[in-house]
């Protein structure tokens, strides 16, 4: 008689139902386009949505008046009909828009525009108010004429300012309404919760399963259907989104390998390339990021607040190796606070460090400087016979020793990236025979250690996604923004600086503004508050037996042109 | 009347105990650097966005006062709405907490009634093949990295033999599918669900095996097993009826804990299998400054701790007539 074995019963029971499962074969429809995210969208309210996958989610279904061409980043009418029309007379900006419609089936109209505007303006909206503050009055002369009247002249108004996604009255006058009558009026409105927006974008959210997925289908009302802007005749041609999550990287690589995805809509690590090229379905696109990584100094303490000892630093630090042995190669120099892909603003002709310098010739360079400077060695790097020797006891130009240099870096497992160039620039330093020292610590703790307290040396922090309107070169640099959370961490003051960024701010003139944003780039590079060190090239992976026509542009292929223009491949084909 | 009175004067020290984790958690979080505006790395949020913020968030009371709300409000009932996702927070928990419970309880429930039974056998075979084999593969299971193991399982099964599906706990194509029936979902959960469980009973079903292997040989050493056998009884009675039982209460406290503890979820099992738990959340709540969350969130897994002591505690004595409480 066999004896009754559980482990075996429950082995067997297992096994069957897998392999009958695995045999049930999932639909998926030719035009459903499946995407993999890394991580949840937080909210589907526009106004909390600060964190990257809720905008990509909800950038395909609110819209903005005007899009950047992918090409040339010039501005594009988008729910508008042309570019803005500005009366210096009376500092307005007239903006006509085009026929469009809510996915609601109602028409887009001034009100809506005015309304965001407004909405914006009275609950003090973080991230956007900045954008708005200056706007004194808005008409609406007739349902497609929206005419704003600012404070003063912006240059920031059509770039960042008529860039943000227009939400609909109808939607949001009663909860507008309501939060009005709160004790706090703005944690009321981001609170709401959004359940079915309603937006003007290609795509219209049909469902979304938290922890599990959305699923996005094609808005009948898009305006763009069978329009051609930009010189791209858009769709959507796809019928339905579906975007799944993925807790790590690895699994996101198998889906994509396996093709339970067509898409990972998130930066790959080099690490993952030999094995996606080896695969004739993927696809791997490279693209440049609009983003900044940089050596923050603190300048308002010694012995950071000496531009000679700036200038040292940045001479002593290897970009080149930084991005060929961190980055493995997948980033660029940068030598300006501008990314290069930002081509109209970017200005590559100010002090480039140590450029092409090999490492003992750094040494020698950042000798030069700090001997200059009235800095003085014990054992200093350079002997009487002109070889690099080690140095130490390094002296400031008023005789003390340097104390402790730190250098703040994010954790590791934050970004391996930005920790390891820590402890790299950790060691160039020590060649001079400075005191330096790494120290990777929380990121909320660095924020507020160098953004808060001002409270460091110098600190490596990056910008992931950096505006194409380069006011953040002001933001960054203006001296009154050296106060506790204030975006000019170094504590830079030069009024130089600031007349030059004041003006470029009231630049109506495009070509004068490149002008004045170029000299501000060439005073930063020599001042060196921050000294850029490198831009990640963003690297994106797609399945090609399924779908074509992804658009490549700063900031990678997850654009509104991609999901306008992709095409299911026929599978007769 | 005894017990009665143990449990009643249990429960005055659970509330204290309570109230005490309730204050400190509410310090740790106001203690840890950061907030959860510092965070927001956008050029375009000003210092004046972030004052603002702050205030809309209740952050800008002094300290005293913010936690003369934070004991209000939960005295209320009220757990507050998340920093992070603007939903109210016991939403996201009743929302997270059943498909924690449902992968970690099922994961708990199996490898403990596994490793019993496991652990009974490897015992009473002691020095055989069979308990030297069961002893080291509950050993390799019970210390292997489970992140490593999952991904192992994951890239064999779900990629390259296509057994399971990948991650996550539903399929979008089966349950965006107008036609799919309440059977074929109800399958595709299972179907989720066998590799995380799968990679948690191998993790959990070791320590179990070799708790109660140690416990049945100290067992089997007491003087009522001689009695048995010199009374003339089986021996799969003895095993069965005599030593098992006994041996296996040391399990129970260790299940009965494992329980409390499987609300907070595993972090590393939720990631890998895309999960949609409480442990991710618990660990992102954290890590964004979701005060809100994160106090919630602990103070669930604080209570449900202590109580299932509670629990443990009483059990004993109804297991093990020899305990008594006064």
């Amino acid at each position: 008689m066999t004896k009754f074995n559980p482990i075996r019963i429950i082995a067997f029971g297992v096994l069957l139902a897998a392999v009958a499962l695995a045999g049930c074969s999932q639909k998926e429809p030719a035009g459903m386009l499946r995407v993999g995210l890394s991580e949840e969208p937080r909210t589907l309210n526009i106004w909390l949505a600060s964190d990257a996958n809720s905008r990509k989610i909800l950038s395909k279904i609110y819209q903005p008046l005007y899009q950047h061409d992918p090409e040339t980043l010039e501005l594009i009418p988008w729910l508008a009909a042309d570019l803005p029309e500005y009366d210096p007379e009376t500092v307005a900006y007239t903006v006509r828009l085009r026929g469009a419609r809510w996915s609601d089936g109602a028409e887009l109209t001034s009100s809506d525009v005015a309304f965001t505007a407004k909405l914006i303006k009275e609950f003090r909206i973080p991230r956007h108010y900045s954008r708005w503050k200056f706007v004194t009055r808005i008409e609406t002369p007739d349902k497609r004429t929206v005419r704003f009247f600012l404070k003063n002249p912006k240059a920031i108004f059509r770039s960042r300012s008529l860039t943000i996604p227009i939400v609909q009255q109808k939607e949001w006058e009663d909860i507008v309404r309501i939060a009005r009558t709160k004790e706090k009026p703005l944690a009321e409105l981001l609170n709401h919760q959004v359940e079915s927006p309603v937006g003007t974008g290609p795509f219209v959210l049909k469902q979304w399963r938290e922890g599990a997925y959305l699923h996005m289908v094609r808005n009948p009302y898009f305006f763009g259907t069978g329009k051609t802007i930009a010189g791209r005749q858009l769709g959507p041609h796809i019928t339905d989104i579906v975007v799944k999550i993925f807790g790590t990287s690895d699994v996101a690589i198998l889906a994509l390998k396996k093709g339970t995805i067509d898409m990972f809509w998130w930066g790959i690590q080099p690490g993952y390339l030999d094995d996606l090229r080896n695969q004739d379905d993927i696809h791997v696109y490279f693209s440049e990021k609009s983003a900044l990584y940089f050596m923050g100094f603190n300048l308002r303490k010694p012995p950071s607040d000496d531009p000679h000892l700036r200038r040292a630093i940045a001479t002593l630090i290897d970009k080149n190796f930084i991005i060929s042995r961190i980055l493995q190669g997948f980033g660029t120099e940068m030598y300006s606070i501008i990314p290069p892909g930002n081509r109209y603003w970017y200005y590559p002709e100010v002090e480039k460090y140590g450029a092409k310098l090999d490492r003992e010739s750094r040494i020698r360079k950042a000798y030069d400087i700090l001997t200059e400077a009235g800095y003085s060695w014990e054992a200093p790097p350079i002997d009487d016979a002109g070889a690099v020797i080690p140095a130490s006891g390094i002296r400031l130009p008023n005789g003390q020793p340097m104390e402790r240099f730190t250098i703040l870096t994010p954790p590791a497992d934050y970004d391996p990236h930005r920790a390891i160039s820590g402890l790299m620039i950790q060691e160039w330093l020590r060649d001079v025979g400075m005191p330096a020292y790494s120290r990777p610590m929380a990121f909320s703790s660095l924020l507020q250690q160098v953004k808060g307290r001002h409270d460091f040396d110098t600190f490596i922090l990056g910008c992931g996604k950096l505006s194409t309107d380069p006011d953040y070169l002001r933001i960054f640099f203006l001296s009154a923004n050296d106060k506790p959370r204030g975006w000019n961490m170094s504590g830079y003051r030069n009024p130089e600086f600031d007349k030059l960024a004041t003006e470029s701010s009231q630049a109506m003139d495009r070509e004068e503004r490149q002008a004045l944003v170029r000299k501000m780039q060439e005073i930063v590079l020599r001042d060196v508050p921050y000294y850029p060190i490198y831009d990640p090239l963003l690297i994106e992976a797609v399945r090609t037996d399924r779908f074509t026509g992804w658009v490549e542009m700063l900031e990678g292929i997850g654009n509104i042109w991609s999901f306008t223009q992709l095409k299911p491949i026929s599978r007769d084909s | 009347m005894e017990l009665r009175k143990y449990i009643f004067r249990r429960l005055i020290e659970i509330a204290i105990i309570f109230f005490v984790i309730l204050t400190v958690l509410f310090l740790l979080f106001r203690l840890a650097p950061g907030d959860p505006v510092t965070r927001m790395v956008d050029p375009n949020m000003t210092p004046e966005d972030a004052e603002h913020l702050i205030e809309q968030l209740g952050l800008d009371q002094p300290i005293g006062l913010q936690y003369l709300y934070y004991v209000k409000n939960f005295v209320t009932g009220n757990f507050g709405v998340s920093f992070h996702y603007g939903q109210p927070v016991a939403d996201i928990i009743l929302n997270r907490l059943p498909n924690t419970v449902l992968l970690f309880t099922t994961s708990i429930i199996l490898s403990a009634l596994f490793g019993i039974f496991l652990g009974k056998i490897a015992a009473w075979r002691k020095g055989e093949s069979t308990d030297t084999w069961m002893t080291i593969g509950a050993l390799i299971c019970h210390t292997v990295f489970l992140p490593w193991l999952a991904l192992i399982l994951i890239w064999l099964f779900a990629y390259k033999v296509g057994w399971f599906p990948l991650t996550g706990m539903i399929s979008a194509e089966v349950w965006i599918d107008p036609e799919a029936g309440f059977l074929e979902k109800a399958w595709d959960i299972v179907h989720h669900m066998i590799l995380p469980l799968g990679t948690l009973f191998m993790i959990h079903f070791g320590s179990y095996l070799l708790i109660m292997r140690s416990s049945m040989l100290d067992t089997l050493k007491e003087d009522y097993i001689l009695t048995a056998r010199a009374k003339g009884l089986e021996e799969k009675t003895i095993r069965n009826h005599h030593a098992a039982p006994n041996a296996a209460l040391p399990v129970v406290t260790s299940v009965g804990l494992s329980l409390a503890f499987s609300i907070n979820g595993g972090a590393l099992t939720e990631t890998v299998f895309t999960w949609p738990g409480i442990g991710r959340e618990l660990v992102f709540s954290v890590s964004n400054n979701d005060y809100p969350l994160a106090q919630a969130s602990f103070l669930l897994i604080a209570a449900v701790v202590l109580l299932a002591n509670l629990v443990v505690d009483v059990l004993y004595a109804y297991l093990d007539p020899r305990i008594r409480y006064e």
